[in-house]
């Protein structure tokens, strides 16, 4: 989405692709925090 | 509704409710309840013998239950097909109709049916309610009506004859008072807008002025909200034909107990004065709501509501025909109440959307979808619950199914199991663990 405006955004984000939010854990929101993230945006 | 009737590829299945639909799209199985005439619909010819021999009346709630019909009867003039139907628990069975009826067609013995059809698609069109509150006084002051009731009174067919005659007294009233949005656009009863109503205060004052001109006719409304081909103009028309539109609200309302007349209290916009005054009879707009066989569908066939409680589109404004469910569609006010000409572009819509699948005879799916692993799974039934698609069954052997047609690939299933029992293929747990791994690696 971020390519389509042509916005730049920092090496800081992240990103994970899934088909739907539906799709995310709990357990990997946690997986994310228990590895250094500091947050975790779920977009869709 | 005749033409319809005599199409050779349609079939009407009058008096009878959808009360089962399982399959996917292509392969709908629908138990539909055929509910007992008592009469036989290929015997009955509509001649009316046994109409005029009933001894019973009952409210006719075609017009409102402004008049009586019998208890065996058709449902209306136009009623396709135009075959009696008994109601059954007003009727005292003095079997007056049976001897009547020249090709025996009445049968007390007649039970409720179940059918099955199979569909390849479905169209939703289960319309839209009247609100009818005990706002204003209607229910209690007896010449309080709503705009419905008016239309019957209106009608050359109606209760009245056409001729405007008010509840109490069957007097013409002269000067009327219409109230716009009762029951709409109010956070305590309906927040919406139910978008049919200000033209129709339009229309049916216009009727009134011109059948009578000497009427003296006030509407009262937050906006005239005349959107649309040529209704502003028609609202244009209205004023100019002396009926007065005041931006205001009525207040307080109360019934002269010797004329039944209506004493009414309301603040004009932009003035300091409270005005009042007195009305031979008050005509609600009320609100539409979805219709009792629209939350009745909705439950039969799992069908997702918007916050207003009509039937939920695919997406409101790239699809508002579609449901989330491949093969239903949507028409009509079931969807959100609308004007004719809207309801009529959605029907067609509905109709041409529904022939494509079924011209091309095929259905593509995707393949990232449920996959259930029966040995991990606790049969704690999350998954069946979570799915917004009722992709999800147990089968007879009490294992986890998922239907791979309905299945839509979301992954809700996955993510709400608590053992892990059910992933989504090509978007599995290891896959995106090891992603988020290597997005985020740690030192040790």
């Amino acid at each position: 989405m971020a390519g389509t405006i042509r916005a730049q955004y920092p090496v800081s984000l992240r990103t994970v692709l899934v088909p739907c939010t539906g799709r995310v854990d709990p357990d990997a929101i946690m997986r994310a925090f228990g590895r250094g993230a500091d947050g975790v945006l779920i977009v869709g | 509704m005749l033409e319809t009737d005599r199409n050779p590829n349609i079939e009407i299945l009058s008096y009878s409710e959808v009360v089962n639909v399982e399959g996917y799209i292509g392969n709908f199985r629908v138990k539909v309840k055929r509910k007992a005439r008592f009469v036989d619909e290929n015997k009955c010819t509509g001649c009316g013998q046994c109409t005029s021999v009933c001894p019973i009346y009952v409210p006719n709630y075609f017009d409102e239950n402004f008049s009586v019909r019998k208890c065996i009867d058709i449902a209306f003039a136009q009623a396709v097909p135009a075959v009696s139907n008994i109601e059954r628990s007003s009727c005292v069975e003095c079997f007056a109709c049976v001897d009547s009826c020249d090709v025996e067609a009445i049968d007390f013995s007649q039970k409720d049916e179940i059918i099955e059809i199979e569909a390849g698609t479905i169209i939703v069109a289960t319309g839209w309610d009247l609100y009818q509150g005990d706002d204003y006084g209607y229910g209690t002051y007896d010449n309080v009506i709503t705009q419905i009731q008016l239309e019957r009174i209106l009608a050359p067919n109606g209760p009245t004859f056409g001729h405007l005659k008010r509840p109490s007294d069957r007097k013409r009233p002269k000067k009327i008072l219409f109230i716009n949005c009762v029951g709409s656009r109010n956070v305590d009863t309906n927040a919406y807008c139910s978008v049919v109503c200000c033209n129709l205060s339009v229309k049916n004052s216009k009727l009134i002025k011109s059948e009578y001109p000497d009427s003296e006719i006030v509407v009262c409304y937050i906006d005239m909200r005349c959107a649309g081909k040529m209704y502003e103009e028609y609202y244009r028309r209205a004023r100019d034909s002396g009926i007065l539109f005041i931006k205001g609200l009525v207040g307080k309302m109360r019934e002269d107990p010797l004329t039944n007349n209506l004493i009414v209290q309301f603040e004009p916009v932009g003035t300091d004065s409270v005005v009042e005054m007195e009305f031979d009879m008050v005509i609600l707009s009320s609100a539409s709501l979805p219709s009792q066989g629209t939350n009745n569908i909705a439950s039969v066939m799992n069908l997702e509501k918007t916050p207003d409680g009509f039937l939920k589109e695919a997406h409101a404004r790239l699809d508002p025909i579609s449901t989330k469910i491949a093969g239903i569609y949507l028409a009509g006010s079931c969807q959100g109440q609308k004007s004719i000409e809207l309801a009529v572009s959605q029907a067609k819509g509905a109709a041409s959307t529904a022939s494509i699948p079924m011209k091309h005879e095929k259905y593509t799916i995707e393949l990232i979808r449920g996959q259930p692993d029966n040995a991990r799974c606790a049969k704690c039934y999350k998954c069946v619950e979570a799915c917004p698609y009722g992709a999800i069954s147990i089968n007879e052997e009490d294992q986890i199914e998922v239907d791979i047609i309905s299945c839509r690939g979301c992954g809700i299933c996955a993510a709400t199991c608590p053992s892990k029992a059910i992933d989504l293929a090509h978007y599995k747990d290891i896959q995106y663990v090891a992603y988020i791994n290597e997005l985020l690696p740690m030192e040790n």
